[in-house]
């Protein structure tokens, strides 16, 4: 998709005096968003989305606009707004904002698809998620709900800048899953998922990657343990060896490490939503994140995953880099202001939900390196008591991302280097530094996924943000762990 | 560049009737919004931001499909309709669909929800109004943060059985965080006011709050996790509302099974001072914002959910409602690009008690927790027992023998907030609305609440040294 109007909005405001900068993008969207729920469709929604935003640098400060409608008048009118916003803070400005120039990027990006998902029969995709659905509640009256989605999306964004950007991207993200909720005769219910909980399970593929998963070879594991959970005991409180899974380690990493390091939030330009952060600019290359098995990537060339493109929204072109190498805090996800703040140069993560939104600072795939401890049954091999969790089941972390508390659907019990029984209601809580400090073994690649979230909200007002995380089993010492029952 | 009401309605039924489906359903919504976002003292992202969506439905008999679309040309609609209708051919029968809206499903009353003033306001108002509010901030060696949003929002649905229903809102809102650090912790206070009227928001008022909590969180001390008494300003209880909102009271919660009223209805399942009322149409124009009919076109109802502590009812959409032999209560929420809409309340309102104030709830406790916020809270745990996990944030303070002592580190808490209410023995009697944060046209409601002995697991760490 490429827009010659986006062209004339920057012409325009070239010829404007005090304009350092600016940008136009234009995005446009079409998805299917899918959801079977005990036999019937519960959502079988098509969407569709077009507009341009316009962001402008005045002689200080930013101004925003956007337009639904994209004929030549209304995406220039944006432009006029953008810049009037612009000046109208200036006045408040005590200093013109730093903004170092990037030279200018020209080329596309498209997700490599092998099956495009918009050219598969919706009965084709409605019957993928029922059949599953229907076996998930069979056999046993306990299994009281069961739900399979899927969501695609694809994205297409022309991006230019008055330095002569222009850049097309074409993005085609997908999600799929399935999970069964169990009801106890106690009244309490119990949920397992596959491939995990809704909202992680993201990627950018095509269909092919339905196939992948493969939601009926899946089903009988699925509702086995989640009957097993009702009658299970509680998680005992304590503290233990921890072992998380790969899905739980994704989520581990996108609370406490991918929104820590960024560098907005460091700053303090997202207090107004989301908070601050304890990585200070202090702390570079000094502050001890985590034991030396731990290095951290945001890596926005990762191949299928939620955060991977050519340029980012301001077109700074996608990079690999350590935010923390063997341990230590080494680097920020930055955009070209934040990281001018620090005389350093953008990492490449401003990217902006649609066009109706600004860019700001995102994760992209921000994943953890493999180890070499062998798999994850040889990691529970060589556990001689300890606690293996996996699935997130709720997740909350204070503003700083210091103090965090993640409950999981499951847990099994290891003792003397084998899983024993399941545990229900599983918790574990830490200090970010602390629990990454302690981790004393990371599986190896064969055990490395890449997980993908949809829906990472930050910024205000929020907007929702595709990212991934890759990571292997890992295993951390003397952690706090409990119950939520 | 915005939309009024009236204009999304003739569109919407012009659109139905060029696209000649038989049974569709086609709800608008536009808004236009000023967000004027403050951060580290400086106004870095002001923002013209642009909303429009469309969500269409169309039922061949039984079996129903939806698309929602930003595009809101006539076209593009009159496309999206016909789409919409072939999809429904594909896709199997929802179990109860009982139609969409008709003529004669009665209206109700409709609460004036606009000022013109709100909606005419202009990037240099918005920026004019704030410079005060960051330079109080500055003055008291502090550093600002936070929003000031003006917004005019339009609905209209149109269904093809002849249902009709416009309305045009305006919300002004106003955020301000005064921190002792830009990012990296320490000190915060924070104040908020929402109200249809621009005019009506205190921003010196607020600013001066804001400031006065940050002052006095400085030097917190350290406090062991525990079980406190706590009382709660209403900006801590509401994001508790807002997470049992999405748990507890929908219908589609209460099918899964996985809702704290399921098989209670007609019970005690918490405190019996506690009521809960879904508003919308609170004629109040500082507690109740947004619009008076849901996506379908039903008109929305005062749901009394919990009465005396007693689980009295819960929320419909119409199709949910057919299948559970009840009566719609207009609670079918409007999809989004990327969510579903579901079924929810908008306006949640816990009712008030009859303290005079905070300061009245804090002298009735020996030793406890005066807690003004929360941070990322989570009802996921064991939303039967509607247990919760969270952070104090932006003031939490000591209090002894009735007073308050200190400031103290943030504290983790995990606990049921429907037995937490149960413990609950003072409400105050002026109650706050603050803006739900995924929308900009609905707000809860709240008192400030004592409660005894809610339950402390963790503390985080202010300013780390490590």
């Amino acid at each position: 998709v490429r827009d010659p109007f986006l062209q004339a909005a920057l012409a325009w405001l070239r010829a404007q005096h005090d304009v350092r900068y600016a940008e136009a993008r234009l995005v446009e969207s079409d998805g299917e968003r899918l959801r079977v729920r005990d036999g019937r469709p519960e959502q079988v929604t098509a969407e569709a989305s077009r507009g341009v935003g316009v962001r402008v640098l005045g002689s200080k400060t930013w101004g925003f606009a956007c337009s639904a409608d994209t004929s030549e008048g209304a995406v220039v009118a944006a432009a006029r707004r953008a810049l009037a916003i612009a000046r109208a803070s200036g006045a408040l400005a005590r200093a013109p904002a730093l903004f170092p120039e990037q030279p200018a990027a020209r080329g596309s990006y498209t997700t490599p698809v092998a099956v495009d998902p918009f050219s598969v029969p919706l009965e084709t995709k409605l019957g993928a998620l029922d059949g599953p659905v229907r076996a998930l509640r069979a056999g046993d009256a306990r299994l009281r709900s069961a739900e399979a989605w899927m969501d695609w999306t694809r994205q297409k964004k022309h991006l230019v800048t008055t330095e002569g950007t222009d850049v097309t991207q074409d993005f085609t993200y997908g999600a799929c899953g399935m999970h069964v909720y169990a009801l106890g005769e106690d009244g309490v219910s119990q949920r397992r998922s596959y491939p995990t909980w809704q909202g992680g399970d993201g990627f950018q593929a095509g269909w092919e990657r339905v196939a992948a998963l493969d939601l009926p070879a899946h089903v009988d594991r699925v509702k086995d343990e989640a009957l097993a959970l009702l009658r299970a005991p509680s998680c005992p409180a304590g503290t233990t060896t921890l072992l998380l899974e790969s899905s739980q380690m994704g989520l581990q990493i996108h609370e406490s490490c991918g929104h820590p390091t960024e560098l907005d939030r460091a700053l303090g330009s997202e207090i107004s939503l989301a908070g601050g952060s304890f990585l200070q600019p202090s702390k570079l290359g000094k502050l001890r994140y985590g034991s030396p098995l731990v290095t951290l990537v945001a890596d926005a060339t990762s191949e299928g995953g939620n955060g991977t493109f050519g340029w980012d929204d301001e077109g700074v072109p996608a990079g690999k880099r350590a935010l923390v190498d063997r341990g230590t805090f080494v680097d920020y996800l930055s955009g070209r202001e934040t990281a001018a703040a620090l005389g350093r140069a953008s990492t490449g993560t401003m990217r902006a939900e649609s066009w109706n939104r600004p860019p700001i600072i995102r994760m992209v795939n921000v994943s953890l390196e493999p180890g070499n401890a062998g798999t994850l049954e040889d990691l529970v091999e060589s556990t001689e008591d300890g606690l293996l969790m996996a699935t997130d089941k709720s997740w909350s972390i204070d503003d700083l991302r210091l103090n965090f508390q993640f409950s999981c659907e499951i847990a099994w019990e290891i003792k003397h280097g084998k899983r024993t029984r399941i545990l229900r209601d599983p918790l574990y809580t830490g200090i970010t530094p602390r629990f990454w400090g302690s981790c004393d073994a990371v599986c190896d690649a064969r055990e490395w996924r890449l997980w993908g979230l949809d829906s990472c909200g930050k910024g205000d007002p929020m907007q929702l943000m595709y990212v991934g995380h890759g990571a292997s089993p890992a295993r951390f010492r003397e952690i706090t762990v409990g119950s939520t029952s | 560049v915005s939309w009024e009401a009236g204009a999304l309605l003739a569109l919407a039924k012009d659109v139905l009737a060029e696209a000649g489906e038989a049974e569709a359903e086609l709800s608008l919504r536009d808004a236009e919004r000023g967000c004027a976002r403050f951060a580290g003292g400086e106004l870095g992202q002001h923002m013209q931001l642009s909303e429009p969506l469309a969500a269409v439905r169309v039922a061949r008999g039984a079996r129903v499909a939806e698309t929602v679309t930003s595009r809101l040309e006539r076209e593009a609609l009159v496309a999206a309709v016909r789409a919409t209708g072939h999809a429904a051919t594909l896709v199997p029968e929802v179990e109860g669909f009982p139609g969409f809206a008709r003529a004669d499903d009665a209206a109700g009353p409709s609460p004036p929800r606009f000022s013109e003033a709100t909606a005419q306001a202009t990037p240099e108002e918005r920026a004019d109004r704030l410079a005060p509010v960051l330079e109080a901030v500055r003055a008291a060696g502090l550093v600002s943060a936070g929003m000031l949003e003006t917004a005019r929002v339009a609905h209209a649905v149109a269904t093809t059985g002849g249902c009709a229903r416009s309305h045009d809102a305006t919300i002004a809102s106003f955020r301000v965080w005064a921190l002792e650090t830009p990012g990296a912790g320490g000190a915060a206070g924070y104040a908020g006011q929402v109200h249809r009227e621009l005019g009506a928001l205190r921003l010196d008022e607020r600013t001066e709050r804001a400031v006065s909590v940050a002052r006095r969180s400085r030097d917190p001390a350290s406090l062991d996790a525990g079980t406190y008494d706590v009382v709660l300003e209403p900006e801590a209880v509401t994001e508790l509302l807002e997470w049992l909102a999405g748990i507890a009271f929908g219908a589609p919660e209460v099918e899964q099974g996985t809702s704290p009223v399921v098989g209670r209805l007609g019970e005690r399942i918490t405190g019996e001072d506690v009521e809960l009322v879904e508003d919308p149409l609170c004629d109040d124009p500082s507690l109740a914002f947004g619009c008076p009919f849901d996506r379908e076109g039903t008109w929305r109802r005062r749901v009394s959910l919990v009465e005396r502590g007693v689980a009295r009812a819960i929320l419909y959409d119409r199709t949910y409602a057919a299948r559970m032999a009840a009566r719609s209560t207009g609670s079918a929420l409007l999809p989004t690009l990327g969510s579903a809409g579901g079924v929810g309340p908008t306006s949640l309102m816990l009712g008030a008690g009859t303290a005079s104030g905070v300061d009245e709830l804090i002298a009735g406790m020996d030793v406890g927790l005066y807690v003004c916020r929360l941070h990322y809270v989570n009802g996921l745990l064991e939303p039967k027992r509607a247990v919760m996990t969270g952070l104090t944030r932006d003031g939490c303070f000591l209090v002894e023998k009735g007073r308050v002592t200190r400031a103290v580190g943030n504290l983790r808490f995990t606990d049921s907030l429907l037995e937490g209410l149960a413990r609950a023995d003072a409400m105050t009697r002026e109650r706050r609305a603050v803006p739900t944060f995924w929308s900009d046209a609905g707000a809860f409601v709240s008192p400030a609440v004592r409660i005894r002995g809610w339950r402390f697991n963790g503390k985080s760490q202010e300013r780390p040294d490590m």
